[in-house]
């Protein structure tokens, strides 16, 4: 899958589940680990970007009542397996590439990918964070 | 005494709830098995008390535990 992926998106993948994925004690590597990794490239900070995602667990939990909040991550964390929705994400670069007719697939085309999911953990962040996806994404 | 019960979410905010509980999970056992190693408890025990099988518990953090 990744023969096409630049130096520049196969670091972007590295990163979110070597780096992001790990440092939260996720067991697999979710669209919003890819999000965290493409910070510099939709230009919004990663501390913001934790900001909205930790918004997006404690509003998901108060709607359903639940008023704890998770523990500080694991000091030691297995490598994460790639999960279901970094999956599509990455499946929505390939597309999104073709779209453009690019022949490679770039960091921006991962991050048109990621922001293309209109349900799910990173568009509810985003939401909360008062930051627009659409907007995000025509920046790419 | 009854808490009172939240108002029924949305779809889209119990099934991003589902995930959140997912998460908190995670986190709330990585926690707890740490500290009931920390504590001397056996991998059959912590997997007992978790009601999976040792084989399920070992698999999930001792990797884990040992790595680094």
């Amino acid at each position: 899958m990744f023969e096409r992926f630049t130096a520049d998106a196969r670091r972007v993948v590295q990163q979110a589940m070597k780096v992001e994925a790990k440092a939260l004690g996720s067991k697999t590597v979710e669209a919003e680990h890819l999000l965290l990794a493409l910070s510099a490239t939709i230009g919004v900070s990663r501390d913001d970007l934790i900001t909205a995602l930790d918004a997006e667990t404690a509003a998901s939990l108060d709607a359903v009542g639940v008023t704890m909040r998770p523990p500080p991550p694991p000091s030691r964390a297995a490598q994460p397996r790639i999960g279901a929705s970094a999956k599509i994400a990455l499946v929505r670069a390939l597309e999104s590439a073709l779209a453009r007719g690019d022949k490679e697939i770039r960091a921006e085309h991962v991050a048109l990918g990621v922001l293309a999911a209109d349900v799910g953990t990173v568009p509810r962040a985003l939401a909360i964070a008062g930051l627009d996806r659409k907007a995000l994404a025509d920046r790419l | 005494m009854d808490t009172p019960t939240p108002a029924e979410p949305t779809p889209d905010d119990a099934l991003a709830a589902v995930a959140a509980l997912r998460r908190l999970a995670d986190r709330v056992e990585d926690d707890a098995v740490e500290r009931a190693l920390a504590d001397g408890w056996t991998w059959l025990r912590i997997a007992e008390a978790l009601g999976v099988t040792k084989q399920a518990v070992h698999k999930k953090h001792a990797r884990r535990l040992k790595e680094q």
